[in-house]
């Protein structure tokens, strides 16, 4: 059985190593305690020994580069040990878009027998894990631990953005396909307040050519009241992969999401996103939540753009038919004060997007009233950022066709 | 009728509580080495021997065995005796009355006798006494059954779990730690128990449970401050009794955080702690673990005299902080 090699924490307060050189290549003979590879640290070097004899195969983390203490950077296979590359690289084919320890993770499994015992192959995951990944209907060995020696923990299987208090119930999300094509579909996921119709203004702008898929969050639309956003509603519908874009709380949930390996995604495009900062306007929140009426509710949502007209007539007797007919009020008055308590975002992506390897953009309106623009700051360099003059917290209803066009020319990026 | 509150120290509310008992009941009275003129090796019944003669606070010679087999033979009559080990070290002496006496003859009898016996047990170190009067071994006796062990943690719970073990039929022992003895607390006059198998939720906290019991209480909760300033949210529980185990409390706590961590000041292997981790890991519990369950306990050693080794030798507050850090980020 393959023995993985993992990036271990060579100092107090380390939390990623750098790779400083591979003393074999891929494919040499290595004795147990020979070294292995040099780690790289701000103090120093230090050279790793090989925690097996054997044959150095999968290393997937490169000279120069740096990932989690925990991460499996190679595997060192018996000798006489199959290792089917062709194999790992087209059962992966989100190979540029794993993180490489994950890839790596997901390559090896494929080459394990089948049958085999969960657990038995080194796969290090909390009890807790097991069990939500269980109800997921979760590959466990393809999602990145970020516990002790890369163990994975609840966090790694739900969704960050998730409440905790809402982790039983875990129904598969409401979703609609707004377009059938062939291909990875687009997967869009709404804002909070929000549900699946709010992305028909623009997909009259996307040009017909991919699948669309909407989902609804939980405790919106007509999604269980609670639970935390997953992927099994992808996976009931038989997506392997696909394009993420989200808007507001949707962008934050899409970010997690993407890290998930059951399914591959292929890029990601986040419009006007929460989690990248403190700051969201919780008068709007508190307004939002407490209006009853249509004199009460519009004055909010005029907030949400710039232009209102923009928005449509049919968004506020919406909003209202909904918290009145499938009572989703309380359980959004719940996500907002899990999520946003006294006027803060009180989660981040920005772990997450530092990971990713997809294409990603993010829009902003520059005139956002909900969150502020200046989020889009700091982000890694590969992603896009585009800020549009005179667009409020809606850009997929005020700028919707030039969104479109964004979103055709990321997903064709990311194909 | 609302009783008045008052502050009041751990030992002067065991005697409050002792007081109480004896001008209640007459069947009730003290058994221990130096309990009367002196009032006790820590000034716990005090001047009791003025108030209820020397009847009723005996002074026992320097034989655990025979005092505490007197004290067995007065419960079986029907007496509600308290016997005071000057040490709870001392209770070796008196192993055979206490486990194959006191807890045995309800059942060897058929369930004609019972023996509502209350064993007080001054207990656990910092004191500066050195490895024979320093232990914890409440685990022993909790291992036993026909007994019950219960560690109070606040001058409250003292009084009203020794007012419930003295109304009990049957044995109990109770561990008061003697740096517990001094420490204050509000406790209402006149007579109310605490329940001698429910434990207590301290600290509400939503990352990580601490189980502790006695003074590791009071370590456990300044530990969980310090640790919420750090953002780490503790929940603090008070087991109050090893015998019966509260597992019920501990169990929906752990649900409830999926981390825990026990702490308590006996020789951490084949402890407290391992009988708690167990019954979490052999439960329905066990699926909402996210994290290792983490142990901290008194070191595999006597307690030490040095002052310095004796403190290193137990839990303090530095090492719960950096164990829970350590549980947050998803333990061993």
């Amino acid at each position: 059985m393959a023995v993985e090699v993992i990036l271990p924490r060579v100092d107090m307060d380390m939390t990623v190593g750098k790779i400083g050189q591979w003393f074999f290549d891929e494919g040499a003979s290595v004795e147990k305690g020979q070294p292995l590879f040099e780690i790289e640290t701000d103090k120093a070097a230090m050279e790793i020994e090989a925690p097996a004899s054997g044959v150095l195969r999968g290393v997937t983390v490169g000279p120069g580069e740096e990932v989690p203490v925990g991460s499996i950077v190679g595997w060192i296979y018996a000798p006489d040990e199959a290792y089917d590359e062709t194999a790992a690289r087209s059962a992966s084919a989100s190979a540029e878009v794993a993180p490489p320890a994950e890839a790596a993770r997901a390559a090896a499994s494929l080459l394990e027998p089948v049958g085999r015992q969960d657990g038995s192959a080194g796969l290090r995951a909390t009890p807790m894990a097991r069990r939500l990944a269980r109800e997921l209907s979760l590959d466990l060995s393809k999602v990145a631990g970020s516990g002790p020696l890369g163990r994975v923990q609840a966090r790694d299987v739900v969704a960050p953005a998730a409440p905790q208090s809402a982790s039983d119930n875990r129904a598969a999300l409401n979703r609609l396909w707004l377009a059938r094509a062939e291909g990875a579909p687009l997967v869009l996921i709404h804002g909070f307040g929000a549900d699946l119709n709010g992305w028909r203004p623009m997909l009259a702008h996307l040009s017909g050519e991919r699948s669309v898929l909407a989902l609804d969050l939980p405790g919106h639309g007509k999604s269980p009241l609670v639970g935390a956003p997953s992927l099994a509603a992808l996976i009931e519908e038989r997506v392997a992969s696909a394009h993420f874009i989200g808007h507001s709380l949707g962008g934050a949930v899409a970010s997690a999401l993407v890290e998930r390996r059951s399914v591959a995604a292929r890029s990601l495009m986040l419009l006007a996103p929460a989690g990248l900062g403190p700051d969201i306007n919780g008068a709007f929140l508190a307004g939002f939540l407490r209006a009853r009426s249509e004199a009460s509710l519009a004055p909010w949502v005029r907030l949400l753009a710039t232009d209102e007209a923009s928005l449509g007539s049919a968004m506020v007797p919406t909003t209202l038919r909904q918290r009145a007919d499938l009572g989703v009020g309380e359980a959004q008055a719940q996500i907002a004060a899990a999520l946003f308590p006294d006027g803060a975002q009180a989660f981040s992506v920005r772990r997450h997007l530092a990971r990713i390897a997809i294409p990603a953009k993010v829009v902003f309106g520059l005139d956002d009233q909900i969150i502020p623009p200046h989020h889009a700051r700091g982000l890694p360099g590969m992603i896009g950022v585009h800020l549009f003059p005179g667009v409020g917290h809606m850009p997929h209803f005020e700028a919707r066709s030039e969104v479109a066009r964004l979103v055709a020319e990321l997903a064709a990026a990311g194909d | 009728m609302n009783a008045a509150v008052r502050e009041l120290s751990y030992a002067q509310a065991i005697q409050d509580a002792m007081a109480i008992a004896m001008e209640a009941d007459d069947r009730v009275f003290l058994m221990g080495e130096d309990i009367g003129v002196y009032g006790g090796a820590f000034g716990v019944t005090g001047d009791l021997v003025q108030r209820f003669g020397e009847e009723r606070v005996m002074d026992t010679p320097i034989s655990e065995l025979g005092g505490c087999g007197v004290a067995v033979g007065a419960a079986l009559t029907g007496m509600r005796p308290i016997f005071e080990f000057q040490f709870s070290d001392f209770s070796s002496l008196a192993m055979e009355q206490i486990v194959n006496q006191a807890a045995k003859l309800r059942y060897m009898l058929g369930g004609a006798v019972s023996v509502p016996l209350v064993l007080r047990m001054p207990t656990g170190s910092g004191t500066g006494a050195a490895a024979q009067h320093s232990q914890s071994l409440e685990a022993w006796f909790a291992h036993v059954p026909g007994l019950k062990v219960v560690e109070p943690s606040t001058p409250y719970d003292a009084k009203g779990l020794l007012l419930a073990a003295i109304a009990d039929p049957d044995p109990v022992m109770i561990f008061e730690h003697k740096l517990l003895y001094k420490m204050k607390g509000p406790v209402p006059e006149g007579y109310y128990t605490v329940a001698l198998d429910k434990a207590e939720v301290r600290r509400s906290g939503r990352d990580l449970t601490i189980v502790a019991a006695s003074i590791m209480v009071h370590k456990a909760l300044e530990a969980a401050e310090a640790l919420a300033s750090e953002g780490v949210e503790a929940e603090v529980i008070d087991l109050r009794s090893l015998r019966p185990l509260d597992m019920a409390t501990i169990g929906a706590s752990v649900k409830k955080t999926t981390r825990l961590m026990c702490v308590y000041e006996g020789v951490k292997i084949l402890g407290v702690g391992a009988e708690i981790s167990a019954a979490i890991a052999e439960s329905e519990i066990f699926d909402y673990l996210d994290a290792p369950i983490l142990r901290l306990g008194g070191a595999d050693s006597p307690i030490p005299y040095s002052p310095i080794l004796e403190k290193a030798a137990v839990p303090q507050v530095a090492d719960i902080i950096a164990m829970a850090r350590k549980l947050a980020g998803g333990g061993a």
